[in-house]
């Protein structure tokens, strides 16, 4: 009777155990913050040149190599001349890597957290810059244009 | 007769130079995309800032291509769940696009500063799959800058995005609706 009792008794706790875990694991990935791409590591590093030119070439190969399926795609480092300097919508800093004479350049957007960075970084100069790839280089025959290589969470990725 | 000249050149010049001016290709790269999913359950927002889109004046031809995992939303898996294959196929259908034509050309004037509503016919491309859209939309003009902005409504359904069971299907609204804004 009692061993009965005891039995039950660890049985409730091993399922109310197991609830709880269960629970703050379901509410943990419910809940879980945006990847931080600044904190991952860099999967690859090239010239602004070298990714256009590689998505030009072959678009589908490329998208299979840098894109993810659940939109946490390739962390890249990317190295350039800045082309342009802008801001978006949301009062992001963009910066655009563009070889002289390339067709198409990246696209390199900055958040809130990383728009100080672009600060003293000048049209002309050479920089690296650290982000996610969102898409890539393409000519475009609506648009009748060619379309960069698109960065986003980006940073000026400061030499050590 | 010298002056009746130089009236004639200038008068020709004046034509072509607004000739040039009113038939143009406007390129924007200054994008606001947002998407806004509205059920009992919750709301469900994701913005988009690096889509690209021309106007051409002279036409009226529209074209927006959308990178889709720009999407960025408040919470993590929803965005995962946006890319996934059962929703948006992000990685097999990176961009969406937007092909239109604006039907009362006429009535909009982009030498002048004002708000014009256009009406604007086409095609969306979503998920792989075109469907035929009618929309409106406002173009401003102001100190020569062009500026457009749309509401339109998507029906997931038409576009094979469709959840048949679970959170999603419960929380994500059948007809979500898309705010456009663009800078030329």
């Amino acid at each position: 009777m009692t061993t009965k009792k005891k039995i039950f008794k660890i049985a409730l706790i091993v399922i109310g155990v197991g609830l709880l875990i269960g629970g703050g694991v379901g509410y943990y990935m419910f809940n879980k913050p945006a990847r931080d791409v600044q904190n991952t590591e860099t999967d690859f590093s090239y010239q602004a040149s070298e990714i256009v030119n590689e998505y030009l070439s072959d678009p589908k190969k490329a998208n299979d190599k840098y894109l993810d399926e659940a939109g946490n795609s390739k962390v890249l480092e990317i190295s350039g001349t800045v082309a342009e300097i802008s801001e978006d919508f949301n009062n992001q800093k963009v910066i655009l890597l563009k070889a002289e004479g390339d067709k198409a350049g990246v696209s390199c957007t900055f958040t809130a957290e990383t728009n100080a960075s672009t600060q003293n970084i000048q049209i002309g100069d050479q920089t690296t810059i650290k982000g996610v790839i969102r898409s890539g280089a393409s000519f475009d025959a609506d648009l009748d244009m060619y379309e960069n290589v698109i960065i986003e969470k980006s940073d000026i990725v400061t030499t050590k | 007769m010298k002056k009746t000249i130089f009236t004639t050149l200038a008068t020709v010049a004046i034509i072509l130079t607004s000739f040039t001016a009113s038939a143009q290709k406007l390129v924007s790269s200054n994008t606001h995309f947002k998407f806004f999913s509205s059920t009992p359950a919750e709301n469900i927002e994701a913005n988009n800032y690096k889509a690209v889109g021309t106007i051409e004046t002279g036409t009226g031809e529209i074209v927006f291509s959308v990178p889709m995992q720009s999407f960025e939303f408040e919470k993590a898996l929803m965005q995962e769940h946006f890319n996934s294959k059962k929703f948006l196929d992000t990685k097999t259908n990176p961009k969406s696009k937007l092909i239109g034509k604006i039907t009362n050309l006429n009535q909009i004037n982009f030498g002048k500063d004002g708000s014009y509503p256009a009406d604007i016919v086409g095609d969306l491309t979503l998920n792989g799959v075109t469907n035929p859209v009618k929309e409106k939309a406002t173009i401003t003009i102001k100190g020569g800058k062009v500026a457009l902005s749309s509401k339109l409504n998507v029906t997931l359904n038409d576009y094979k995005i469709a959840f048949s069971s679970g959170k999603p299907s419960t929380n994500i609204a059948k007809t979500v609706e898309v705010t456009v804004h663009a800078a030329y």
